[in-house]
């Protein structure tokens, strides 16, 4: 079979997944729907590597297919087919999306037991990822769009899937309006790439972009930066970020699955996708990258201060997002898409550790209260630990590879990209303590009561259900969360995927070691062969430098945490109270919350308590007022109405009608 | 076929009143279906390669005043027919299922709504359109006069009615002198003919277009409701029994928009080039103050209805961004809107029969233990925002590419609407199933009946959601041959039928288009598909 034949099964099988779970959710037992989702994901997953197989198959150049079955919406000129584009970018999209998502879903198999929404929350999973792999598998803007917008509302309700909190119901309408926002910045780039190039497919727009446009033409300037707002709005980049800490009120697989591993690095894959419109505007690509670094900053200084574990992990992600679209900005495509697969691994594997924990802790989640773990839960603390070090890039594992030759890309185009070399290094530092501060505050230690109850009696702490944001208690009446809890060490589907995420954590990085094999470059380089900023390339040497670099910040990031919060724990309580001011500044996150509010939330609450209270009542009334007196007058007909009269009008009425009807039933026949 | 399909619904309301009075429902419910399978068939036997009328039935009704009794499909007019029939099947119903005072009338009043709503769209005669326009308000003024409910703090329901009638009769009072002049001059002496087909090959001068368009604007204009003319539409909304209003909402709002696309443009197209950018600013003042209101307010029937105000205002900007892509998505939006706001105001009775209460703020956590119910709201709120893969999607789409070719800056403004409207029906929706259950709130499952109504509804823009070129392929023609006709003036010049190539500046900037407003490159005018009929 072709490549195409595969990725339409790849898409078929999880909206299968997810319709079947969805409408059986009477029939079918609860396991069943575990079972079901995991399996979907699973085949398609395989038919990702059948489509690979086929790809590799192929000469590399000749590595690009299209293919639709119907027109959607082509009228008037527009051309809409439902159609794909498979070529080694999107495979690649589809092997990380579906591998990932089996683990999760494997994950999610033992971790949600107890929860009685468990149909809902599978059909939910299996329909996002068919919404991902949409959106990486689209052929064209509109079904891109499409996907985008799914995987947007797929992560609406997951955010909000514990309904009766109010927090989650409210940080899934602020992502989702958030992202909604962003799908009106693509849907405006699909405007105007339209009015350009007279088409929305993806293979003639590549094609014929470098034909129309000029560099820097402000037409395609344009362009890419209203594909920026869609993609800064999904990847929770600077100033639309504020909504990815908040959808930590999901469960926590969510958290692993869709704002970690796979929906929020939509928007690299975006950037990747049309490499070539951002080639011919090098200053919106200048702009994507300068807003990348400033996340990965901003990010970076948030989570040192973070207090709640998911949190803290979420700001981690932005600030790791931030380097990938550093890397896809500045033109060092496959590094950054490399980057994209380790933290993948590594985070969706934090998450998990972090899920874990946060069970034993029957939902707290302030990492204030947790430590001594690494005695109680063995299994989930050498996995933390394994994601830990591949977040902090410590030699040898996966992470330190991917960001690396990121940054060693920078290096190489020189200039003022150098700036990204020296703040992504410092990055790094930041990135390496704030891991290794809620490592060393959760798993050494005296064992916090929780994780004490847990080594003596080995019992899993129990609580009444709460709400971890306010410290409500949960109704009980509604069954979720789960009265349960679970963690890796008593279920084995969560010990697996963990198991093969600390193993990807730790050694995919050794695919794509400089010099030596490079396997995912190899495979990625004709996507971007087309464009100039492609055949940039550091040399062996630089990358190793790079990496030597790399690998001191990493420990000396991982020494000063050792230092902050094992060797000298008073130290952190002096900093804050030296620095009161700074870190009240980054405890409330830059204030980027409190801004958005007064900038568009009130106003536009304020216009429409103005429409509603004033201007209906004035304006629009007032029209009226001039004619009450026939209203009065109507009055005197309203008593009619009231009275019999209105038997005797309606059947004047049908008398009159039944008469046209009977003449011209006879004169039209 | 027209025929019968017109004069169907009355049939069966007339033969109801010598039914049982328990079966008066049913009965009514069978005529309501018999019409479905009529515009079933009809759609079926339609040939999607012509864009001329179909099915015509022309008779000369009243000779001396050239007065026809014509009536035809073409893309038009053919899925709002279908509309018609599948929601007042539900309407009907969701009715029937549910005791209702003097139930021969109240159905009678039913049947007789649709066959005016019908007639209005198949009228292919001026003075026709305007009686049936004219005919679809006595039915309603009965059955929410009649049947609506009294506020307790605001008019009762037969002022709101009032309210109501006063507005659109001034509408239609304006609609009927502007009909008959436009036949009169047109005549200019000779014979009069009411033929919008013949009206439209010599348009009127200039003069008269100008104040004859904006006599049928504005009846259309307040039957949609467009903004500033919408001051009935609150009251009667509060007042009206929900099946009618879900008819009503539905179907009668587009009656106004499909006067534009029927009437207004072929008739009028000088006075429509010349007006555009006021109608235009209307439209986008309908989605801006439909939004905003739509998430203020707290009583559910007017979210709905101020986001009908919404949309109707993004239909009127896909007419009048006059290219065949925005009248296209125009078009498959009035169907889309119908199959949303009916299903979504069954859904606002049902949940006010479960919480005794249409106040958004005394709602909640219902969803608990009606997970049917849940799924199928979910769906409708989310074809309400126009999630991209629905067909309301598709429908903005197009109604915005085509804005966006011929008056950018419009553009941008009426797609802050798609924000805000994903806040107000996610709003709603939250509100009334997520968060704590308020006490006296019941969460209770759907039963078959309401199942029966909602499901068919909700699998036809599931199917749309598919399938939109089912609708588009079929309206693209006859759209493509109205909006045509507004090209032939002061829009017009030649067509640019191809995409740039390297070297060619960007487009020249078109004389009244706001291209200084946003950055270098200008919108064309005009679009380059939209005249290339």
């Amino acid at each position: 079979m072709s490549a195409t034949a595969w990725a339409w099964l790849v898409l078929l099988f999880p909206l299968l997944g997810s319709i079947v779970i969805a409408l059986g959710f009477k029939a079918l037992p609860a396991k069943a729907a575990g079972i079901i989702g995991t399996a979907a994901i699973g085949l398609a997953f395989a038919c990702g590597v059948a489509a690979l197989i086929a790809l590799l198959g192929e000469e590399p150049e000749l590595r690009h297919h299209s293919s639709s079955l119907w027109d959607y919406a082509s009228v008037a000129g527009l051309d809409i087919k439902l159609g794909i584009f498979v070529d080694p970018l999107s495979v690649f999209m589809v092997l990380v999306v579906t591998g990932v998502s089996t683990l999760i879903h494997l994950y999610s198999f033992g971790y949600m037991q107890s929860d009685e929404g468990y149909h809902r929350f599978f059909s939910y999973l299996n329909f996002f990822v068919f919404s991902m792999l949409l959106l990486v598998l689209a052929g064209n803007f509109v079904l891109l769009i499409v996907g985008w917008a799914f995987v947007g509302f797929a992560s609406y309700a997951l955010i909000s899937y514990w309904y009766r909190r109010e927090t989650a119901t409210r940080a899934g309408m602020k992502a989702f309006v958030i992202n909604v926002v962003g799908d009106i910045g693509l849907v405006l780039a699909a405007f105007l790439i339209f009015r350009e190039l007279g088409t929305f497919d993806y293979a003639t727009v590549f094609a014929q972009a470098p034909q129309v446009f000029d560099t820097n033409e402000s037409t395609v300037v344009a362009i890419c930066l209203l594909l920026l707002v869609g993609a800064f709005a999904k990847s929770a980049q600077l100033p639309f970020h504020t909504w990815l800490p908040d959808a930590m009120e999901g469960p926590t697989p969510v958290s692993s699955l869709i704002h970690a591993a796979t929906m929020v690095t939509a928007g690299v894959y975006l950037i990747a996708r049309t490499h070539v419109l951002f080639a011919l505007a090098p200053t919106a690509a200048d702009i994507a990258a300068f807003v990348g670094l400033a996340t990965l900053l901003v990010a970076a200084t948030i989570a040192l201060v973070m207090t709640d574990l998911k949190r803290a992990i979420a700001y981690s992600t932005m600030s790791q997002i931030g380097y990938m679209v550093v890397g896809v900005s500045i033109g060092a495509y496959s590094a950054g898409m490399f980057h994209l697969m380790t933290h993948a691994f590594f985070k969706a594997l934090l998450f998990m550790a972090a899920g874990s924990i946060i069970a034993a802790m029957a939902n707290e989640q302030n990492i204030d209260r947790m430590s001594g773990f690494g005695k109680a839960m063995r299994f989930t603390s050498i996995t933390m630990l394994c994601g830990g070090l591949a977040l902090a890039a410590f030699p040898g594992t996966s992470g330190f590879f991917s960001k690396d030759e990121i940054l060693a890309y920078a290096t190489a185009r020189g200039g003022m990209y150098l700036i990204f070399t020296v703040l992504g290094y410092f990055g790094a530092l930041l990135t390496a303590i704030y891991t290794f501060r809620l490592i060393f505050r959760i798993l050494p230690g005296k064992p916090c009561p929780e994780a004490q109850e847990l080594i003596d009696s080995g019992h899993v702490h129990h609580a009444h259900p709460f709400n971890p944001a306010t410290g409500e208690e949960e109704d009980t009446e509604v069954g979720f969360p789960g009265a349960e809890h679970h963690i890796a060490e008593r279920s084995l589907p969560m010990r697996i995927a963990m198991g093969a995420l600390a193993f990807g954590a730790l050694f995919a990085g050794l695919v794509q070691v400089p010099g030596i094999d490079e396997v995912v470059g190899k495979f990625l380089d004709p996507v971007f062969e087309g464009v100039v900023l492609s055949h940039v390339h550091p040399s062996v040497g630089a990358e190793w430098f790079g990496l030597a670099i790399g690998a001191a910040i990493s420990l000396a990031g991982i020494g000063i945490a050792y230092y902050l919060y094992v060797a000298r724990p008073e130290t952190p309580a002096a900093l804050q109270r030296r620095f009161s001011s700074l870190h009240t500044f980054l405890y409330n996150k830059w204030y980027f919350d409190e801004a958005i509010d007064f900038l568009v939330v009130r106003p536009a609450l304020a216009i429409g308590r103005f429409a509603d209270r004033t201007f209906e009542r004035v304006v629009v009334d007032g029209l009226v007022n001039g004619t009450e007196d026939v209203i009065s007058a109507g009055g005197r007909v309203v008593r009619l109405v009231q009275s019999g009269f209105v038997r005797g009008y309606a059947l004047l009425l049908i008398a009159g009608f039944a008469g046209l009807a009977l003449y011209f039933l006879i004169v039209s026949s | 076929m027209t025929n019968s399909l017109l004069w169907t619904p009355l049939v069966f309301g007339l033969l109801g009143l010598v039914v049982p009075r328990r079966l008066a429902g049913w009965w009514a419910t069978l005529g309501t279906a018999a019409t479905l399978g009529l515009a079933i068939a009809l759609l079926v036997g339609f040939d999607s390669g012509a864009a001329g009328l179909q099915d015509t039935v022309d008779v000369n009704w009243i000779p001396g005043l050239g007065v026809d009794y014509s009536l035809g499909v073409d893309g038009l007019n053919l899925f709002l027919i279908a509309l018609t029939t599948v929601l007042w099947t539900a309407g009907t119903a969701f009715a029937a299922f549910r005791e209702q005072e003097r139930p021969h009338l109240f159905f009678l009043m039913m049947l007789l709504g649709e066959t005016a709503t019908l007639g209005a769209f198949l009228a292919q005669d001026l003075l026709l359109f305007v009686l049936f326009f004219d005919l679809m308000l006595v039915p309603f003024y009965f059955l929410f006069g009649a049947w609506g409910s009294d506020r307790e703090d605001g008019p009762t329901a037969a002022a709101a009615t009032l309210k109501m009638i006063v507005y659109t009769l001034i509408g239609s009072l304006l609609m009927l002198v502007a009909a008959i002049a436009t036949a009169i001059i047109a005549a200019d002496g000779g014979q009069i003919s009411f033929s919008i087909a013949e009206l439209a090959q010599q348009p009127l001068g200039e003069g008269s277009q100008r104040w004859i368009f904006w006599f049928f604007a504005a009846a259309f204009l307040v039957k949609m409701p467009a903004f500033l003319l919408h001051g009935w539409m609150p009251d009667a909304y509060r007042a009206a029994p929900l099946p009618v209003l879900a008819v009503f909402s539905g179907v009668l709002a587009k009656v106004g928009a499909y006067g534009f696309l029927r009437v207004v443009l072929p008739l009028f197209p000088d006075a429509t080039v010349e007006f555009q950018e006021v109608v235009l600013v209307i439209a986008l003042a309908s989605i801006l103050y439909g939004s905003v209101m739509a998430f203020t307010q707290t009583n559910v029937r007017l979210v709905a209805g101020y986001s009908s105000v919404a949309q109707l205002g993004f239909i009127t900007a896909g007419i009048f961004a006059l290219s065949a892509d925005g009248a296209d998505g125009a078009v498959l939006q009035m169907v889309n809107h119908g199959l949303v706001v009916a299903p979504l105001l069954v859904i606002v009775a049902i949940l006010a029969e479960r919480s005794g209460t249409e106040d958004l703020t005394k709602m909640g956590g219902m969803a608990m233990r009606a997970p049917v119910l849940a799924a199928l709201f979910l769906i409708v709120t989310l074809a309400t925002l126009a999630m991209p893969g629905s067909a309301n999607f598709v429908g903005e789409f197009y109604i915005l590419n085509g804005l966006f070719d011929s008056k950018i800056v419009f553009a941008f403004v009426a797609i802050s609407g798609v924000a805000m409207s994903a806040y107000y029906a996610l709003r709603l929706y939250q509100r009334t199933m997520h968060n704590r259950r308020p006490d006296g709130i019941e969460s209770r499952e759907i039963g078959w009946r309401d199942g029966i109504v909602l499901v068919p509804l909700v699998l036809c823009i599931l199917g749309l959601a598919l399938y939109p070129q089912l609708i588009l392929s079929r309206t693209d023609k006859s759209v493509a041959r109205s909006v045509a006709a507004t090209a032939g003036g002061r829009l017009g010049g030649p067509p640019k039928t191809q995409a740039r190539t390297k070297g060619e500046s960007p487009l020249p900037c078109a004389s009244g288009d706001a291209c200084s407003v946003f950055w270098e490159a200008p919108p064309a005018a005009p679009s380059r598909r939209g005249s290339s009929q």
